[in-house]
């Protein structure tokens, strides 16, 4: 049994990239300050946001300290299981009113924080000082950590398949577990509209088989007192008594929820379905 | 394949929508009845009346869950000016933006800079605390909160720093915050008696679980502090997670878990992240019934006997030990590579110690206690196997 441990452990862990922060010109760089962060103490680095991390396949964590004289550029890189956890937790603290950048996948700048994510990497970069040469710096070693981490540069591609029409940019996000706060509706990626005076959003959930995605309308259904009546494909309306009006469509792998619009919306809900489904 | 219409989806929908989970008139007439039962504590010197089980917000992505919990008789919603890079703040400002002001609670943390022993330093600034806290309202909507607390304080000079303390002072005095507090999850105890010996401090939000190693310090620094007056609010109350192992094969009774922290009459509530309805209706029914059963008894007690994986570090194995091996630095290198995910880290710390080979196998059987009931024998010599694994298999 302590054999099957270790080589299971040893298996795991052999992916990971090795993270060695790069030197930044005119710096002291100092890594010795905090440990490797891990899922069982990330809670002593952020506190009660880690629960937000944990959810979202958190793996560790690594922080670098870059001083010169009293500016101190934080870096911080959090390993996550998989790019589209990165992608979600990263979009969790992203808003829209950001000014976003060329960095990794996609990067942002506000207020002495750079913030990206690549692969399964989410980078976040922080200074106080509001010197023009020490932000210059941290722009710096931003491109330099970009370039040092290994993964994808791109969006998660699920995203593209929201219609464009009234979607909110950089508005998406993913969410892992208790997706609408029900323990059985898991990783969905979600987009907000506007249309008119009205905004919507809408679930989307790529499973690996069609029966996953039955499997989960019927588990929503029944929780409405519905019996889904056939297996392949359907179209739902029906009152979440937590969420409201919920529009639930299923096809093939693919489950789509839409809340916001009332019951006399179902064009709407209809035509945003049909886009991605059909 | 049969292929959607519209025509289909309207169709299922007329025959879907008579259909309702949970009527809302219906859901609102039991709520109203449970409410008359929410059992309710007092706040310290603070005087406000808070139901024992609150709402830690660590998530933004379902206001909805916020609200049930609003209608089910929750008042306290906690968040963190960081909590989701300030999303978590906006999210509760939307939603409580319709909802009557003196029908909820809100605290928040502001996390100043420090030192990395917690202590201030000349990156700790009131200036910045204040534009911190003034975005927090603004992200809130709200003119003032009901908490401000210190985020995250581990050392007694950060709650005696002269600037800081005039900061929170000065927004208790503007009317921002109706009242003062800190968080703190290290050092609990001293920072607690610290705040029980000056009369600044209103509230404290601290770790407190049935399963911290010094619990009978937590319960006399926290007993001072109620005789002090101050308010008393538990997070981490299950412990670091719902599960007593690292493979999460041994759920926890988290019920049992938090009405053991309630059981202390000097903490006023707790604060359960909730992500779930699941969990909120599993939370709610601790609102009207805080009594332990006998079967929660006996989980808790089965649950202290689960060892985890920290080392005390009490060195009571030093002594015992007939070969004089440093027990405590295999835990740690035990804890590296399980709970760091650091195999390298602890395969250079059984370097440094010298050990070539399982220092274990000579003895059949292993006769020194552990204060945390560790399998010492099983532990050491699982990871001294990581001695003979080349560098290149490690991360």
């Amino acid at each position: 049994m302590l054999t099957g441990t270790l080589l299971c452990f040893i298996s795991i862990f052999s992916v990971a990239q090795e993270i060695v922060f790069p030197e930044l010109d005119g710096f002291k760089k100092n890594t010795d300050k905090y440990p490797v962060y891990s899922p069982e103490n990330l809670w002593d680095f952020i506190n009660g946001a880690a629960d937000g991390y944990l959810a979202l396949g958190f793996m560790d964590l690594h922080v670098a300290e870059y001083k010169k004289g009293k500016a101190v550029i934080k870096a911080e890189i959090y390993h996550h299981s998989s790019h589209t956890m990165a992608f979600g937790i990263y979009a969790a603290e992203r808003s829209p009113s950001y000014r976003f950048v060329n960095l990794g996948a996609q990067g942002y700048v506000t207020g002495g924080v750079i913030n990206f994510f690549k692969g399964p990497y989410y980078v976040k970069i922080r200074t106080y000082s509001e010197k023009p040469k020490i932000l210059q710096s941290e722009e710096s070693l931003a491109r330099m950590i970009t370039s040092m981490l290994t993964g994808e540069e791109v969006m998660p591609p699920v995203l593209s398949e929201f219609p464009a029409e009234g979607r909110k940019v950089n508005e998406e996000t993913f969410i892992n577990e208790s997706v609408l706060g029900h323990q059985f509706l898991n990783k969905a990626f979600k987009a907000s509209f506007v249309t008119g005076s009205d905004n919507f959003s809408i679930y989307l959930f790529d499973y690996k088989t069609p029966q996953e995605a039955f499997r989960s309308a019927e588990e929503y259904l029944a929780s409405a007192k519905i019996e889904a009546n056939q297996s392949d494909a359907g179209k739902y309306i029906f009152t979440d008594g937590y969420n409201g009006t919920i529009f639930l469509s299923w096809k093939d792998k693919k489950m789509v929820v839409i809340t916001g619009l009332a019951k006399d919306q179902a064009d709407i809900a209809d035509k945003y379905t049909s886009a991605i489904l059909e | 394949m049969k292929r959607i219409t519209r025509r289909g989806f309207l169709k299922t929908g007329i025959a879907g929508a008579g259909m309702m989970a949970i009527p809302p008139a219906m859901a609102s007439v039991a709520l109203s009845v449970q409410e008359q039962n929410v059992v309710y504590r007092t706040l310290g010197k603070t005087g406000i009346k808070v139901p024992v089980i609150s709402f830690g917000v660590m998530r933004s992505d379902n206001p909805g869950l916020c609200k049930a919990a609003h209608e089910k008789g929750i008042k306290l919603f906690d968040t963190a000016n960081g909590y989701m890079n300030g999303n978590n703040e906006l999210m509760l400002g939307n939603l409580f933006r319709g909802i009557k002001r003196d029908s909820f609670f809100l605290a928040t943390k502001v996390k100043p800079e420090r030192a990395s022993d917690g202590s201030p330093n000349d990156q700790t600034s009131a200036q910045k605390f204040l534009e911190m806290f003034n975005t927090s309202l603004s992200r809130l909507q709200m003119d003032y909160v009901d908490i401000l607390y210190v985020h995250d304080v581990s050392n007694p000079e950060l709650i005696t720093y002269k600037p800081l303390i005039n900061a929170v002072l000065n927004i208790k005095k503007e009317g921002k915050a109706k009242f003062i507090g800190f968080s703190t999850h290290k050092n609990e105890p001293a920072m607690i008696n610290a705040a029980a010996d000056s009369d600044i401090w209103d509230v404290i939000l601290t770790q407190y679980n049935y399963r911290q190693a010094y619990v009978a310090e937590m319960n006399t620094a926290i007993k001072k502090a109620g005789a002090a007056g101050i308010g008393i609010v538990a997070m981490k109350t299950l412990a670091g997670g719902g599960f007593l192992d690292r493979e999460r094969t041994k759920p926890m009774n988290t019920t049992a878990a938090i009405k053991w922290v309630l059981s202390n009459p000097d903490v006023s509530t707790v604060i359960p992240g909730m992500t779930s309805f699941d969990q909120l209706d599993l939370n709610a029914k601790i609102l009207t019934d805080i009594s332990l059963t006998d079967k929660e008894k006996q989980d808790l007690i089965a649950a202290s006997s689960e060892p985890g994986l920290l080392c005390s570090g009490c060195q009571q194995c030093l002594a015992e030990c007939p070969f004089n091996l440093p027990v405590p630095d295999f835990m740690r290198a035990y804890m590296y590579a399980y709970g760091y995910s650091m195999p390298s880290m602890a395969q250079d710390l059984l370097g440094e110690l010298g050990i070539k080979e399982n220092p274990c196998s000579q003895c059949e059987t292993c006769k020194v206690r552990c204060s945390r009931n560790f399998d010492l024998k099983e532990k050491i010599t699982d990871i001294s196997r990581l001695v003979n694994i080349p560098d290149d298999f490690l991360a």
